[in-house]
Parts: structure tokens; sequence; C-alpha cells
């Protein structure tokens, strides 16, 4: 049998949960330490369905890249879904072990699992040292080694195994082989899930599921922890990491959305930090306030747009950047900061009380 | 010095420790307290709290050895520092004995407060609400019975001190009230 680990460093695959981190390196890191496998299913991201997809679709591959992945004689794989969801109880019907985890935005995040698979609350933890090594939780804890894989990674594992490493770099760029699923969603046609792959156009995604309506106009790439875009940037817009980090965004979790025209897109942008705010572990200072304080800054400014408030929200925005122990508070920031940039025209048509948009939903802001 | 004018000193000076004894602990329970002040006014209020009580020692060591010095009752200088050894009103004096005692611990180990654990060192700390409700009824039962004014201070220094304790007590911090509202969702 050839060496997965080398098969998949060959293959270049990386994890698909968002954080596009080397799965041979931590394939290598979990078979050293025999660590448990936690396969992460939850579709935590807003927007994401690529999980659920999987289980519904390709389950026998999911399994068959657990056991390839899962380290030791007897290994131990768990599969983490949220709770009540159809997901979880497509698993459980197929008699696999399921984590069930509570439907909170950062419960899906990695060390949150961890520590809700070691009898603890599923919020994250500091990661002193990857828990792939073992490592203990803020109680001083001992937890064992644990790796926790996203439902996609681990499909592709089987896939690479059956098809080759060969097979998987014929897809995408040299630097981001391999397909990707990407959920398109939103205001479009035809949302769904699709196979695509790193280096294509972003309109090329939106034509498959019925194209970039004529009057939509902002897109969000990668949910709450994504950027925004206006309809222009999406149509010139190459979906790969260089692409998409001009607009200071990444691939992400694969999640294309288009936002409803109908409604202010300050206002879902409000809907989305808010929301953001309100699913803080409350752990962390900079999150726990950080967050809710972002929220109220940027109703704030949407009610009144001036200079100063948008100073106090870029300077609030400074203030979170990497000052959690999950990138949460960053990932709420980035998104804020995107949308602050990409909807200057709808700040400054608020500025002036001329926002076009449903004046019912607007009640509460102009 | 007449023996009156001793006299007077000792009841004047120790009024005046009672109220800046009050304010101290009042500073104190305010920087302790769940909505501190923050930034310049913390450095202001923990400054005042030090400061005033060092200040506070001078009236303190005059109302003390002023009615020792006094000697028209039997106070013996043992009766500083072990309780209720005074000859004169055992009990009362005791009181401002034992008040005393405390003071010096409390100050003591916060003066040394760098060396030790904070936590011991808070622990010490919270004798100071014993101390400071000792030295009230020393004042209040001995020293002001027969005037109506000196007794309105002190039960005004009972009564602000009194409030702020409660205050101390029920007042909670946006950090704990956060914290529980999150703690109360569903995280498992």
């Amino acid at each position: 049998m050839t060496n997965i680990a080398e098969l998949l460093e060959t293959a270049g695959l990386t994890g698909r949960g968002g954080a596009a981190f080397s799965t041979a390196i931590k394939l290598k890191a979990a078979k050293e330490n025999g660590a448990e496998l936690i396969v992460n299913v939850c579709d935590g991201e807003l927007g994401a369905a690529k999980d659920a997809w999987i289980v519904a679709h390709h389950l026998h591959e999911l399994i068959e890249g657990a056991a390839l992945v899962a380290s030791g004689r007897r290994p131990r794989i768990r599969y983490a879904a949220h709770r009540g969801s159809r997901t979880a109880g497509l698993l459980a019907t197929a008699g696999l072990p399921v984590l069930e985890v509570p439907h909170r935005y950062v419960s899906s995040e990695e060390t949150a699992l961890i520590s809700l698979a070691q009898g603890g609350l599923a919020r994250p933890m500091t990661k002193r040292a990857p828990f792939v090594f073992g490592g203990r939780d803020s109680q001083g804890r001992k937890v064992p080694p644990t790796v926790v894989l996203n439902a996609e990674t681990v499909w592709r594992v089987s896939q690479i195994h059956r098809l080759g490493a060969e097979w998987f770099r014929s897809f995408g760029t040299s630097a981001e082989p391999g397909p990707r699923l990407v959920a398109v969603g939103g205001h479009v046609a035809r949302p769904g899930m699709f196979e695509a792959s790193a280096g294509v156009a972003l309109t090329d995604l939106l034509d498959s599921a019925g194209g970039l309506p004529p009057n939509a106009r902002h897109v969000g790439v990668g949910g709450l922890g994504g950027v925004v875009l206006t309809a222009a940037e999406a149509q010139s817009t190459i979906w790969d990491t260089p692409g998409m980090k001009r607009h200071g965004g990444a691939l992400g979790p694969g999640i294309v959305t288009v936002w409803n025209p109908a409604e202010c897109p300050i206002e879902t942008a409000a809907r989305m930090i808010s929301y953001g705010a309100g699913e803080s572990a409350g752990q962390c200072g900079p999150c726990m306030f950080g967050l809710p304080a972002l929220a109220a800054d940027w109703t704030d400014l949407a009610r009144n747009p001036t200079g100063m408030g948008r100073d106090h929200l870029l300077l609030r925005l400074g203030q979170l950047e990497r000052r959690g122990a999950c990138a949460h508070p960053d990932g709420v920031a980035r998104f804020a900061q995107s949308a602050l940039r990409t909807l200057a025209p709808e700040f400054a048509a608020h500025a002036n009380h001329a926002c076009q948009k449903g004046r019912t939903q607007h009640a509460q802001f102009v | 010095m007449s023996g009156s004018a001793l006299w007077y000193l000792s009841r004047a000076t120790g009024v005046v420790t009672v109220v800046l004894l009050t304010i101290v602990v009042g500073l104190g329970i305010v920087t302790a307290g769940r909505r501190r002040p923050a930034g310049e006014s913390a450095t202001i209020v923990m400054g005042l709290h030090r400061w005033l009580s060092l200040g506070m020692l001078v009236f303190l060591g005059i109302h003390i050895v002023t009615a020792i010095l006094d000697g028209y009752v039997p106070i013996s200088w043992l009766a500083v520092i072990v309780p209720f050894t005074s000859g004169y009103d055992t009990l009362l004096v005791g009181f401002g004995t034992i008040a005393l005692d405390l003071l010096v611990v409390v100050m003591v180990t916060s003066y040394l407060r760098h060396r030790i654990p904070e936590r011991q060192w808070r622990v010490v700390h919270w004798a100071s609400y014993a101390m400071w409700l000792v030295a009230l009824f020393h004042g209040f039962l001995m020293g002001t019975a027969d005037q109506a004014g000196l007794r309105a201070i002190t039960l005004a220094c009972a009564a602000i001190g009194g409030l702020m304790a409660c205050w101390r007590v029920v007042a909670t911090h946006s950090d704990k009230e956060r914290r529980r509202t999150i703690d109360a969702q569903e995280w498992s």
C-alpha cells in the first residue's frame, strides 16, 4: 500500500474547511501521534452546504476516506454534525458515531469540536500547539491527540486514493490543485452545489446557478468569515487565492452568495455582523465586547454616516485583529472591513438620505 | 498642655480618624467594586485610597497617644496592642485596640503586597470591613455619646459606609453579566 500522506502531498490536497492547510502535513502528525479523528460535517459557515451534500450523495466515499485518514488498528472516528440536522440523521442511520454539535457559529470551529468531543462545551480552546499533538484545555485537563478534518477534505482523500494524484492535479491551478465544491446561493435562479476548482471566473460559478441576475448588486464570497464584492467586481474576479486576496478574501469553505437586491446591503451586512456578535462564546474580551461594539458602531454609521463614525469603526476593526483565541473576531472584522469598503456608495447615499431600498426594512435605521 | 486639652484633642482626632477611615474604606470599595473606575480616575481613586490611609495614621496616632497621656482614665500602653487589657472601659477600649491591630495587619500586608500572593493579600484586606465596623462601634459607644453633633458624624459615617458596602455587593460588572448571558446559551 502506498503511503497515503505521500500520495496527498503529491496531489497537493489542502483543508477544504477554509484554512487551506496542507492535509499531508496534518495527516503525518495525526498518524505519528495516533490521533483521534473528527470529521467536521457541520457546514458551520453562513451559506455552507457542501458537508451535508457529501453525506447525502457520497457517504460511502466519506467513510472510506475517514478509514484511510484514521490512525491505529482500532481508530476512533467521529462525525460532527449539528444536532437534529438531516445530516446527523443520515450519519446515525448509517450507524456512524455522531458528535452532536449545538447550532452555534463558533461551535463547529476545530478546537470547539475537540472540546465537545472531550465532554466539554462546544467553545473554542486556546491552541498553544495544534491539538493533533495532544494538549490541555483551559482548566488544565488533558486533551488526547485529535485531528479535525473537513468532510470535503476526507472525501477528496478517498477520491485521490482511488483515482490518483494525477487525476486530482488535472483540476484547478498548479498552486491550488483539485476539484472543489462550491455552494452558490442567495438571489440566484438555481441555488445549489457545484463542482468547481480554483482559477475559474466567479461569473462561471454564478452561471452554473443561473447567472448573476441583472438587478443583483453585491456578491458575498465565504460567508461571515469572507468578503463582499460589488456585482461589477464579481464579474471580473477569478476565484483563486490571488484573485480573492485582491479583495481581502480567500477561497474559504466554498461559498458564493448573491445578496438580495431588495434589501439595503448595509442592512444585510448589519444583520450578519450582529449575528456574528451574538455568536461569541464569551471567552475573549475583544470578541465578547468588541463584536457587539462593532455591530453597534455599524448601526450608528448606517444611521449617520460621518467620516468620524467611519474612523471610529476602522479603529474598532484594528482592535479586533488577531485578538481572539479562535479566528471568530478576525473573520467578522474582515467581513465588516470588506463591507465598509464595498458599500461606500451606499453609505454615501445614506448620508444624503437617498437610500432607495425598501422603506419598511429601513425604518429602524434612517 | 493641660489635661482637658489632651482629652479634647483625643476626641477630635478620634472623630477625624473615623471620618477619614470611612472615606478610605469607601474609596477601597469603589476600587474593588464591579463597576470600578478606569483610566485616570482609577489612578486618582487609588492614590487617594493609599495616601489618605497614610494620613489617617497621623490622626490615629495622636488620638491614641493623647488618650493615654491624658491620664484622667487609666489606659496602659499595653492596651494599645493587646485588646481588653485596659483598666478603663475594658470592652470599648478593646474595640479600638482590635481595630488598630487589624489596621496594622491590613497596612503591613498592603505595603508588602508585591511580595505576597494576590489572593492572600485580598483575604487579609477583607478584614478592613471588620476593622471599620469595630472602629465605628468604638467611636459611637465610647467617645461621642454626650455630644449630638459628634454622634451624628459617626452615624453618617456608618450610613455612608453601609450604603457603599451594599453597592459593592449588588453592583455587577458588564463582563460578568455578558459572560452569564452567554453561559446560559446552548453550548453542548
